[in-house]
């Protein structure tokens, strides 16, 4: 790709255009994946969830983001204004940011960076950053050791969620999505859960854990901490550590599914008459499901038993995955 | 230069997992907490003092918002203590539906107790599920005494209703519905890996000292001790059913957890007994004077509340009033050991801890 | 993994299952008939004895009462009556005093308003509050009226 050199006026209208797209597609995504998990977690508590604003209560997160959006803006006194103002947006523009290198398609895709998969790692944990800053110039007692908690989690996950993914760059032999992708064509066996299906289970807790859901949501643990590192912030700066939340969402689902779950491939080869991207949106949202349905079940990790998974099984075993995974492609290389 | 300082963080009285307004002031070094202090009394309304300007049945509605997750084993404390001040012989019937409604109450409580655990642990659904099974017993003592949450059911010397057309029967349905959803429960989190590292080995202590400190109710028998009042000093018609006192020996939340959560299944047998030998007929209230003067003496009668050994203390003067009226509030009582609990324990377990302990602000407070 | 697992398994089954809340603003809730809501009273039926005023373990009720304005009658009729909601705690035990039935408890309960002044309910608003009455009150009448029949 030689994005520089071919920068006129016209691509660069076009790729501006393109980003206002992809940020409306997340926002619509982020606004009705609100709706669903509450709707998924109200039926599974017997419950009907939202459903008082408009039919179906389907306006109810534009109507609780409006309600943000017109609060007063409040800055503690004692808050370290610059940092608590620019928490927010640290942690929400790499969210975004990483979207870039998603391929949808083979042809949807807005950068398909060679190093696509290091991109994603490397943005993605500058929002931790954002976190901590946010905790730290709230300058509450509760936000801080939410911080806290967000940093160390991160580091100790960061390093499983990478080292998990090895196992599919050697296979794949590449660290672009849609090279990644274009070797799990022809059916679902050639899909990288299948050889890979430890990194898959360590990918998906690490990036549940990267995530700061349940049960890893201990940046936030509401029973504890209150709100964990956003007790003091209210209005639309909530709204964008909510936001930010919710796009990674969407970004490790689409991650999952390119990575681990064949893209926009058919499982079965027959079934290729259906767009690939209706695959892509259908595997996507069995992810986004299975975040609320883990969502809704689980109870919270405890910080030190969080601290020695991360450690104590998800890093040996990953690197195990690696050492196995070599191997075999070098085995399978010397027999042919 | 880096400097590090303990930090001193109140915990309360607004914070989701106090089960009310109760207020703990933690030293934390990092997580870890160096010292405890809980704060008491933001629900203090002094019933002791304004019983003693009350009569007797005025006080019990007062009763109701003492411990207010389990109302009727208060209104039966109170009643059962004057009924002994008094000699008063209490009619079959009434017994029967005091004990039914006690035991209900007792699964009710435990239900609260067991959604709010899970949800301070994290759990959000088990707390719904929980109030589902809740909110049929809830709707049965509606039927009956016509509220919900402060039923103000028993008076001396009996009850105020009779059990309407049907309500035995509900009870009767309710008790093997209750056990197939008991089991589900067990199947949605006693099994759960996550939710047993967080409560196995936590918030540790020996018989001893839970003696030493006064602990009763499932704080207790977690330990080992097996008392109940029920079986050691049985008061109602306790006697005559069989049922078995669940006592586990670890003494830890998870001992709790499983304490009461057999406490439960227990209930459900007294309650199955107790719902077939229903007597047809007969009196709900016994011979009672309009006006209540016990005989001028003392009395301390005990019982065992979902959350332990409830007791009241009544010195009359022969008066409509009580000179005075003490009660053991178990809630109180058991909070006494959480300092010692907490020190050496992270944020985390504090919440585990505290839960575990299943206290109701308004008992505490008094 | 195994615990987990067949947690999993409960609630997903729950997805499906049928929804248990009320719609409750929408759908009005229907309490059995001993629920002890806020109460009506009946000035006719009234004959001042002043056992509710007494009885009332919050000292809620506010009552005076006058000489009869028909002189050939004796005894007193109510003059004012006053139930502050404030404090009210529902007991029940003014309808179980009462040996006229003039303070009955009714099945409505919403008593939510946006100013404490509007708790404070008067004689007029207790008597206008006339639905859903109770039927079973004074656990001393019934049985009475019952004996009475029988003779």
């Amino acid at each position: 790709m030689n994005l520089l050199q071919d920068l006129t006026f016209s691509s660069f209208m076009w790729f501006l255009s393109g980003a206002v797209v992809l940020l409306a597609v997340v926002l619509g995504f982020v606004t009705y994946a609100i709706y669903f998990e509450r709707k998924v977690i109200g039926w599974i508590q017997l419950r009907k969830g939202p459903n008082r604003v408009g039919p179906l209560g389907l306006f109810q997160t534009v109507a609780d983001v409006l309600k943000l959006l017109l609060k007063e803006d409040t800055i503690p006194r004692n808050a370290d204004r610059f940092l608590f103002i620019l928490a927010p947006v640290i942690a929400f523009v790499p969210a975004f940011v990483v979207l870039a290198t998603i391929p949808y398609t083979s042809l949807l895709q807005f950068a398909d960076l060679n190093v696509g998969l290091l991109y994603y790692f490397a943005l993605s944990s500058i929002s931790t950053i954002g976190i901590l800053l946010g905790g730290w110039a709230s300058n509450n007692k509760y936000s801080l050791l939410g911080g806290m908690r967000s940093a160390a989690q991160m580091i100790s996950y960061e390093v499983p969620l990478v080292m998990s993914v090895v196992g599919v760059v050697l296979l794949s032999g590449s660290l672009s999505l849609n090279t990644i992708v274009e070797g799990q064509a022809g059916g679902f066996w050639q899909w990288n859960i299948l050889p890979q299906f430890v990194g898959f289970i360590i990918f998906i807790i690490a990036a549940v854990s990267e995530l700061n859901r349940t049960p890893f949501d201990l940046p936030e643990a509401e029973s504890e901490l209150v709100a964990g590192y956003h007790v003091e912030y209210s209005g639309f700066r909530f709204a964008f550590f909510m936001l930010a939340e919710y796009v990674y969402v969407y970004a490790i689902a689409a991650l999952t599914t390119v990575l681990f779950l064949g893209g926009w491939h058919s499982p079965l080869p027959f079934l290729d008459f259906i767009p690939a991207i209706v695959w892509f949106i259908l595997k996507f949202l069995s992810i986004v499901f299975f975040l609320f349905w883990i969502r809704a079940t689980l109870p919270r990790i405890r910080v030190d038993h969080l601290m020695s998974l991360g450690w104590k099984v998800l890093l040996p075993l990953a690197l195990v995955n690696i050492f196995v995974t070599t191997i075999v492609i070098e085995l399978i290389k010397y027999f042919k | 230069m880096i400097r590090t300082e303990e930090l001193l963080l109140n915990v309360g009285p607004q914070h989701p997992s106090t089960h009310g307004v109760f207020r703990i002031i933690v030293k934390l070094d990092g997580e870890v907490i160096t010292e405890a202090t809980p704060v008491i009394g933001y629900l203090h309304r002094g019933t002791e003092k304004l019983a003693e300007n009350l009569t007797y049945t005025q006080v019990i509605p007062y009763t109701d918002r003492m411990d207010y997750v389990s109302a009727m084993t208060n209104n039966y404390v109170l009643c059962h203590a004057v009924e002994t001040l008094m000699d008063l012989e209490i009619p079959e019937r009434a017994e029967f539906l005091r004990l039914i409604v006690m035991e209900l109450q007792r699964i009710a409580s435990h239900l609260v107790w067991w959604g709010t655990y899970l949800l301070d642990i994290g759990a959000m659904s088990p707390f719904l599920y929980a109030f589902r099974e809740r909110e049929m017993i809830v709707n049965m003592f509606n039927e009956l005494c016509g509220a919900r949450l402060t039923y103000f059911y028993m008076r001396v010397g009996g009850v105020k209703w009779d059990a309407p057309e049907g309500w035995i029967d509900k009870v009767r349905d309710f008790i093997p519905y209750m056990r197939e959803k008991l089991d589900e429960y067990e199947q949605l989190v006693s099994g759960n890996e996550i939710f047993l590292a967080r409560v196995k080995g936590v918030g540790t202590y020996d018989a001893q000292s839970a003696i030493d400190f006064g602990l009763s109710g499932a704080n207790l028998r977690s330990t080992g001790v097996k008392f109940d009042l029920r079986k050691d000093q049985p008061y109602s018609i306790y006697d005559r059913f069989d049922f078995d006192v669940p006592v586990q020996t670890a003494g830890d939340c998870y001992a709790r957890y499983l304490v009461r959560f057999e406490e439960i299944k227990q209930s459900l047998r007294i309650l199955e007994q107790a719902v077939e030998q229903f007597p047809e007929d007969g009196q709900i209230m016994a011979k009672v004077p309009r006006v209540i003067r016990p005989p001028e003496g003392e009395v301390y009668t005990r019982i065992e509340s979902p959350r332990g050994e409830i007791g009241c203390h009544i010195v009359s003067k022969k008066k409509p009033q009580p000179y005075r009226l003490k009660f053991r509030r178990p809630s109180f009582v058991n909070l006494q050991i959480l300092p010692k609990l907490l020190v050496g324990e992270t944020m985390t377990n504090l919440v585990t801890i505290l839960g575990g302990i299943d206290i109701v602000l308004g008992e505490v407070d008094g | 993994m195994k615990g987990i697992v067949k947690g999993m398994g409960v609630t997903l089954k729950n997805l499906t299952k049928k929804k248990v809340t009320h719609q409750y603003p929408d759908v009005p809730l229907e309490m059995p008939d001993r629920f002890r809501g806020v109460q009506h009273f009946d000035p006719e039926k009234c004959i001042v004895c002043n056992q509710c005023m007494n009885i009332c373990p919050t000292d809620c009720i506010d009552l005076i009462g006058k000489k009869n304005p028909d002189p050939e009658k004796k005894g007193k009729v109510i003059d004012t009556y006053d139930i502050n909601f404030e404090i009210c705690i529902l007991c029940d035990l003014c309808t179980e005093v009462c040996p006229t039935e003039a303070i009955v408890m009714t099945n409505n309960f919403e008593l939510a308003t946006y100013s404490r002044d509007d708790l404070f309910k008067n004689m007029e608003w207790l008597n206008d509050n006339n639905t859903n009455v109770r039927k079973e009150n004074s656990i001393n009448i019934p049985p009475k009226k019952a004996k009475k029949e029988e003779k």
